[in-house]
């Protein structure tokens, strides 16, 4: 009985990971090494001090105001994400596929457009404003400072703890938790000795990703006037270039610590069982049925319906008296879809096949490499974009060859992007292949399956929930990134994102606005279709 | 288009695939929404291929009427930090006139500024186009800019352009005082900068700390005031209170909204503002006293890259941009200030007066930015 024996400590193999193995992860490490030296050779080539600069009270204060957002904004991202995460993949709740579709979408707003919108909805005249004032409430909330940029990045963060951790509930084998209710532990004792213990490596995971997010994010802590290291980078880049290469190395080396102490907390975690056979317990939810909606359509109402209600609102100014006309036309909308829809989906399944052998490594051989490229892979998730861009830029300058074969290339454009996010599927992956067993595979083995068809026919199949919610991660982000799109990407290819940045930095709101709805909306279908490949698993 | 049309062929292989996708159990009608979808897809790629045209149409043909010329084996490229909605109509009118190819990288200032560092000489970028001075000067420090051809140079006032010949100015935007128009009075609009440090506008006063244009405006400000006066002006504008905003944009937007009573920005983006909310926008623009700093004229500015300096055709499009049609475009559809000689000024912006940046050395200041960098910073605005 395989089930109630997995939780205790599996002796890990720690060799027999193939040459082709070892020698991909050692390639795609390269790959995802551009970034932190291009940074490391810069801070060092160009003459700066970045030690001195590290320790002086300019950066001291953005590094702690970030460290602070931080901090909060996992907090309540994590606890957000993993209960919907529950309520979405093992309850009774209503309409549970209407909110399996929305609830990951708040990922594609482009976090200055989010912020924008809350503003923009919240202030004076605006549409909350308006809607308040109809029932006699004179409310003006002001979207700024802390409460702000914490209140806008929970919001559209919450979907990198929800995704991967509903994938890993919905893996859970029945067998235990049906074990610790008939020996009578109550729900909460169970919950707490059965389920946590599993799935604490995916809540901290998707954590992860929310803290790095948060220090790396530009557009949001701007508009919301939360100074941090960023903005300090970001203002630095041109007025003295060499404080914001030492800014962004510390912003690295925080990356690098967080990440070990997330690799070290999670070994300690038991290795985790294997996936189910039989389909994942619901429970019912009773009297805290509505409760629950609730909490759905909190999340759902704030991170999606409302931002995109003053989308529309913004691309409705079209159908105004007096209003300029539209400088754009279906063309470019359309040109516009096609390149984001075929580059982000391109995007992912790359990042998905980049790091699948990290993922191996790491989950299978326990090889120290493994662990090393895990880092790597993941830290750079801290990187503003613009320095992925600038690095990937300066590789390929290096040498005529790669001049030659990928400058202003899509394949470059997509290299990038895999860099990028490539550490949003890393860890959802990881989790997917510890999920395993590997009595399965080893049973395989004895009967004479190739490696290759092992890992078709056993790992494929069962990772596949894993690897759809690393895809999904992969897909809306990159549909929404902005620094890498303007200048990598081959010359005259705009995204919806491109188009909305630059529609909204002149006030085109009308454009903006339309852009940004027909992100969104994508981004819906993508869900939906995600939502729908796994269908067999509701 | 061509682009898009081209795409076509890969478009159908891409939707093909979901159908082979029967086999492996997926249910007939999730099948037939697919193709529906395909088909609705196919339509629209069909539709907007069939109606490619050569001929412009919208604002490009308000700048340039007559029929595109044939294509000539020649391109210019672009790294535009001005942003596309407005400029592309410019570059679509001098491509379709002179038959040469445009290509474009559009981005922020800044960012394209340090994508052109890191390329060098590689670059396949001829011409950069930028919103403000700053990202020019950084790129003139690294020597990276050629020498405009004097002819070209010529074409504005020599306030207007680099002593050196490294950049000259297309438009212009004046630093101005946007006000809320219901909860600012009158007789409570100042004259000058230095007045807005009067406890009556204590907290009421909101500005673009770390923007570009800040920071070139603010580095003028040093360089005429000298860097003690400008520092305490800034001091006391902390001291009484005043707000960092991110760009010109949001203090606009805000400043509309009421959020914050009136803030410093560029003129220019209250007419945007106004132009795509009308009568709900509730700010308008105050201008500051003739002589006063804080009514510069800061330009945005044309360079070349070194490697195509002697190019003819870059010099064509630097002169295309500063011909009647265009500079008129830019002050009639973007309210902006043209540059070039005998271009009347869209009547509904205030005459110019003003102190011109131009007029400052603004190649002398070299790492004048960092300096001002570094008393913002140590001010302390960009906390409040």
């Amino acid at each position: 009985m395989p089930g109630l024996l997995t939780l205790s400590r599996r002796s890990p193999r720690k060799s027999g990971a193939s040459l082709v193995l070892r020698s991909l992860s050692v390639i795609v490490v390269i790959g995802f090494a551009f970034p932190a030296s291009y940074l490391v050779w810069r801070n060092f080539t160009d003459g700066g001090q970045p030690f001195d600069l590290l320790t002086s009270r300019r950066t001291t204060g953005p590094l702690i105001r970030t460290l602070k957002l931080a901090f909060a904004v996992s907090t309540t991202s994590m606890v957000l994400g993993s209960s919907l995460a529950w309520l979405t993949a093992r309850t009774d709740l209503p309409l549970l596929r209407f909110w399996r579709v929305i609830l990951p979408v708040p990922l594609v707003f482009p976090t200055f457009i989010g912020a924008a919108a809350f503003i923009r909805t919240f202030a004076s005249g605006g549409l909350a404003h308006q809607t308040l004032g109809w029932v006699g409430i004179d409310a003006v909330l002001q979207f700024r400072g802390f409460f702000g940029a914490w209140f806008v990045l929970t919001l559209f963060t919450y979907p990198y703890v929800y995704l991967p951790v509903s994938s890993r509930f919905r893996q859970l084998p029945s067998s235990l938790e049906e074990s610790a209710r008939l020996l009578g532990d109550a729900p909460f004792t169970m919950f707490r000795r059965i389920i946590l213990p599993q799935t604490a490596g995916a809540i901290g995971a998707g954590t992860l990703l929310v803290f790095l997010y948060t220090i790396s994010d530009f557009g949001a802590v701007q508009l919301l006037r939360y100074d941090t290291l960023t903005r300090a980078i970001a203002t630095n880049q041109l007025a003295n270039p060499a404080a914001a290469l030492a800014l962004s190395l510390a912003l690295l080396i925080l990356a690098a610590i967080v990440v070990s102490a997330e690799r070290a907390t999670s070994r300690k975690l038991p290795t985790l069982g294997d996936t189910q056979a039989s389909r994942a317990v619901r429970y019912s939810l009773g009297r805290w049925k509505a409760p629950s909606v609730g909490l759905a359509a909190l999340a759902a109402g704030l991170g999606v319906v409302a931002p995109f209600v003053a989308l529309l609102d913004w691309a409705s100014g079209a159908l105004h008296p007096g209003s300029r006309g539209l400088t754009i036309d279906t063309e470019n909308v359309v040109e516009a879809t096609w390149n984001t829809l075929h580059i982000s989906v391109l995007a992912a399944v790359a990042a998905i096949l980049a790091v699948l052998p990290i993922a191996l490594l790491v989950g299978r051989y326990q090889t120290r490499g493994g662990a090393l490229a895990h880092a790597v892979v993941i830290s750079s998730f801290a990187l503003p974009g613009i320095l992925i861009a600038l690095a990937m830029r300066f590789w390929t300058l290096r040498s005529d060859l790669a001049f030659d074969l990928f400058s202003d290339t899509k394949a470059l454009l997509l290299f990038a992007y895999v860099v990028r996010f490539g550490s949003l599927a890393m860890g959802v992956t990881l989790i997917a292949v510890k999920a395993v067993p590997q009595q399965l595979n080893d049973a395989a083995r004895m009967l004479g399956a190739t490696s290759f068809r092992r890992f078709v026919s056993i790992d494929l199949p069962l990772m596949r929930p894993g690897i759809l919610a690393a895809a999904g991660l992969v897909l809306l982000s990159t549909m929404k990134e902005l620094p890498i799109s303007l200048l990598i990407a081959p010359l005259g290819f705009s995204t919806l994102a491109t188009r909305t940045f630059s529609s909204f930095e002149e006030a085109f709101v009308v454009e903006a606005g339309l852009m940004a709805v027909v992100l969104v909306v994508l981004s819906f279908a993508l869900s939906w279709a995600l939502v729908l490949r796994r269908a067999d698993d509701l | 288009m061509g682009h898009v049309c081209q795409e076509f062929d890969d478009t159908t292989i891409f939707v093909k695939k979901p159908l082979l996708f029967v086999r492996h159990g997926v249910t007939v009608q999730i099948m037939k929404l697919r193709i529906t979808a395909v088909l609705l897809f196919i339509a629209v790629f069909a539709s907007a291929c069939g109606s490619a045209s050569t001929d412009l149409t919208g604002v490009a043909a308000d700048i340039y009427g007559g029929g595109c010329a044939d294509r000539v084996d020649e391109t210019v490229t672009v790294y535009s930090g001005r942003t596309e909605n407005l400029l592309a109509p410019v570059l679509d009118a001098f491509q379709c006139e002179t038959g040469i190819d445009v290509e474009v990288r559009w981005g922020s200032s800044t960012d394209l500024a340090l994508l052109l560092a890191e390329e060098g000489d590689k670059t396949n970028a001829d011409i950069f186009l930028s919103k403000s001075p700053g990202p020019v000067g950084f790129l003139e420090s690294k020597d990276l800019l050629g020498t405009i051809s004097q002819d070209v140079l010529d074409l504005v006032e020599p306030q207007n352009r680099s002593a050196e010949g490294r950049w000259i100015g297309f438009s212009g935007r004046k630093r101005v005082l946007v006000a809320n128009l219901d909860t600012v009075k009158d007789s409570e609009l100042p004259e000058s900068v230095f007045e807005l440090t009067d406890p009556i506008y204590k907290g009421r006063v909101a500005i673009a700390a770390t923007n570009g244009s800040f920071l070139d405006w603010f580095t003028v400000f040093r360089d005429q005031f000298g860097t003690d006066t400008a520092t305490e002006w800034l001091n006391a504008m902390v001291e009484n209170d005043a707000h960092s905003y991110a760009n010109n944009r949001a203090i606009v937007s805000a400043v509309g909204l009421g959020e914050v009573d009136m803030g410093l920005v560029n003129h220019y983006y209250n007419y945007q503002v106004a132009a795509a909310e009308g009568e709900s926008h509730r700010a308008q623009n105050h201008d500051l006293g003739d002589d006063d700093i804080g009514s510069l004229l800061i330009i945005t500015a044309a360079s070349v890259t070194q490697t195509s300096e002697n190019d003819p055709v870059v010099g064509q499009l630097l002169s295309y941009l500063l011909s009647t049609p265009v500079q008129e475009y830019f002050t009639n559809e973007t309210f902006e200030y043209p540059l070039a000689s005998g271009v009347a000024l869209n009547p509904v912006l205030p005459k110019l007066a003003a102190l011109e940046i131009g007029s400052v050395d603004f190649d002398a200041l070299g790492g004048g930015f960092e300096e001002t960098l570094a008393i913002i910073e140590a001010s302390g605005i960009l906390n409040q």
